[in-house]
């Protein structure tokens, strides 16, 4: 601000003769603001010009009014049950959404091109500079604060009772531990709270006693369907998503989708053609986990666990789709590609005496992707 | 026509009253004349379709000697075509040319009408994907390819409908929701959940179905052209791949929710939209607002 700083104590009398023009000034002032520029918009008034922007102001506010009642009516009484393709009224419900955007959307743009038009077309055009000052508050200003604080604390006699500064940090202590707890406690489990029996160690395919026959199932999109899989169901070239059935769970509604939905249970079941049976590359230790053109791999990525189903049956890969990693099916399903380490894990499989496909025992390794505690 | 009004308007003037009535007289002949013609026409219509009925009806039924020479010729159609347009990759017995196609032996007539009717055979260039673009036989094409081939080398058919045609809208199951299902645990890795496609190694990808008939989704689960698993029917019940056309139909036939799907591809697509066209309107508002007016 240039020049002298103006008055500041004035008394009610002074304030009542001021007329409302010496007031705003005196409030720029007060503030440190300068008005450099300030030019009425429309110096003559009722010109066909100030008409018309009135007239634009004016349509904007309009619409916006049409435009919302127009939503609440369609939000009343719009169709908007759903209907299908093949039903009467898809047309209309189809378009139930876009709607409701389109009217509610065009009701807000409205309303705020409206008020900017206000302030361009109406509001005086002005230029103001306001005045910036030093950093920090003057030494006076500095002073007393702390010794108001300081005086505060002190009369407050807090400082000599030791017992209440204790027993109030205990207290707000145990709130904050306690807010800890609830926000974080629930991620804190002992994965390995049953031993060998651990989740990660185990899956659906993993027998409860020795010796138990774990069949191999079909999701028919049924859940409580029980089919199982004998070896002429696939064409050579097929991929089919497995799971384990056990005798114990027939007509346990819960446990046949559990074993559906299990984490790891998914198991892919490929039957490879003859030739290209004829090229596969045992692993070591698993020579026998196939049964003629059938080999059954977990489908859980042994990256980060994602469902790598993408089975190519011509050029006998198996993609992950989440990080393009690749895997061989003609060679124990080691990665050829992508960030995976480790091979898919094999389920060995045979046929039982009934015909069917059945889990030859466990995986010999956990599935999924790696954690600390496994050692290979 | 006169400017004069209806004559009922002056029932006391004599003259027009006379014209009218022979006015009257002559429409009345015009009218028993068109009525005499059309119960002409329609006398001789109805004729005409009695005796075809008639000779419908004492025409003997073909014997099986004669459908099978149809068959025949259908097969002997196929054999020219085949040996025009596809015996220089699938070798002259079916059985394949090394490097060059795969032998046909087995793949049946349901494979032919996949590879045939979406364009994908013949091939345009020798390459691991196939892509789809406009046939170059027609449907009598396609069906005499697919006889020769089903003659000669078997494999699993097209579904018919009972008059003989090709099966299309008779393929859509009851049950949408088990198709979803299904489509979701067999389809949706590689095809996405709703068939818009993917991509699979080394540049190859699961193409978006939104073109497909049921006709094909059907063949393609029965056959697995190229990369694609086959899905034999005792994997895949009928019912099953059934439903599951339902479902990709009624998934593509589908409008998009919000007025635009944006591909279909879900937060990919979107949060790019969003992040362009969103906050380029953004700033541009924001310029707008701040300019002086």
């Amino acid at each position: 601000m240039s020049g002298d700083a103006p008055k500041k104590d004035h008394t009610d009398d002074e304030l009542d003769a001021m007329s409302r023009d010496d007031l705003v000034k005196l409030g720029t002032e007060l503030d440190g603001v300068d008005v450099a520029f300030r030019r009425n918009r429309w110096p003559v008034e009722g010109t066909r010009a100030e008409k018309r922007a009135e007239r634009n102001v004016a349509f904007w506010f309009a619409l916006s009014g049409v435009a919302g009642l127009a939503f609440i009516l369609i939000y009343l009484f719009w169709p908007w049950e759903y209907a299908g393709v093949d039903d009467d009224g898809y047309g209309k419900y189809s378009i139930a959404t876009p709607l409701y955007g389109l009217t509610l959307g065009l009701a807000i743009l409205a309303l705020g091109i409206g008020a900017v038009q206000i302030a361009k077309k109406f509001v005086p055009e002005e230029v103001s500079i306001q005045d910036r000052h030093d950093g920090g508050s003057a030494e006076v200003d500095r002073r007393t604060t702390v010794a108001l604080l300081d005086d505060a604390l002190d009369t407050s006699t807090l400082p000599r009772r030791k017992m209440i500064i204790r027993t109030a940090g205990f207290g707000l202590g145990a709130i904050g531990v306690g807010t800890l707890f609830a926000s974080i406690g629930g991620l804190i489990v002992n994965p390995w709270a049953k031993g060998d029996k651990s989740p990660l160690w185990v899956s659906g395919w993993t027998p409860n006693y020795p010796g138990e026959t774990i069949y191999i199932r079909r999701d028919t999109g049924r859940p409580h369907d029980i089919v199982l899989v004998r070896p002429e169901d696939l064409d050579a070239g097929s991929m089919e998503t497995v799971f384990p059935f056990r005798e114990a769970e027939r007509g346990d509604d819960e446990a046949l989708f559990k074993a559906l939905r299990g984490v790891r249970n998914a198991v892919m079941l490929i039957r490879l053609r003859t030739e290209d049976t004829a090229k596969v590359v045992k692993r070591q230790n698993q020579e026998s986990f196939n049964y003629g053109d059938y080999f059954a791999y977990s489908k859980i990525c042994t990256h980060l666990g994602c469902p790598t189903s993408l089975y190519e049956q011509q050029s006998n890969r198996i993609l992950c789709p989440c990080h393009q990693s690749q895997f061989d099916v003609l060679q124990w399903c080691k990665p050829l590609f992508g960030p995976a380490a480790r091979a898919l894990p094999q389920l060995p499989i045979t046929v039982n005496e009934e015909g069917f496909l059945v889990a030859n025992g466990d995986f010999i390794e956990p599935l999924g992707p790696a954690f600390w505690e496994r050692r290979s | 026509m006169s400017s004069a009004p209806p004559s009922a308007a002056q029932p006391d003037a004599p003259g027009p009253a006379v014209t009218a009535v022979t006015r009257e007289a002559k429409r009345l002949r015009r009218q028993r004349r068109l009525r005499r013609r059309a119960a002409g026409a329609l006398a001789l219509l109805m004729g005409l379709i009695g005796a075809g009925l008639l000779a419908a009806a004492l025409t003997p039924t073909p014997q099986v000697a004669t459908a099978q020479e149809d068959q025949a010729a259908l097969i002997r159609e196929g054999k020219q075509l085949y040996d025009t347009s596809c015996v220089t990759c699938h070798g002259i017995n079916l059985q394949g040319v090394q490097d060059r196609g795969p032998s046909l032996i087995g793949v049946g007539e349901a494979a032919v009408y996949f590879q045939v009717s979406t364009g994908r055979m013949p091939a345009a260039r020798n390459e691991a994907q196939a892509e789809r673009k406009d046939p170059k036989f027609d449907a009598g094409q396609t069906d005499a390819l697919g006889a020769y081939i089903q003659a000669n080398g078997g494999g699993p058919t097209v579904v018919r409908d009972e008059n003989g045609e090709v099966a299309q809208s008779s393929l859509r199951g009851d049950d949408v929701a088990r198709g979803s299902e299904l489509f979701r645990l067999n389809c949706a890795s590689c095809h996405n959940f709703t068939g818009k496609g993917g991509a699979l190694s080394s540049g190859k990808y699961a193409p978006p179905l939104g073109l497909a008939n049921e006709q094909q989704i059907y063949t393609a689960m029965l056959t697995g052209p190229q990369n694609m698993p086959k899905f034999s029917d005792r994997q895949l019940t009928p019912e099953e791949k059934r439903d599951i056309v339902a479902y990709l139909m009624e998934a593509t036939e589908t409008r998009a929710p919000g007025g635009y799907g944006l591909g279909g591809f879900g937060p990919a697509t979107e949060g790019l939209a969003i992040w362009v066209i969103g906050i380029v309107a953004v700033v541009a508002a924001a310029i707008w607002v701040g300019a002086k007016a």
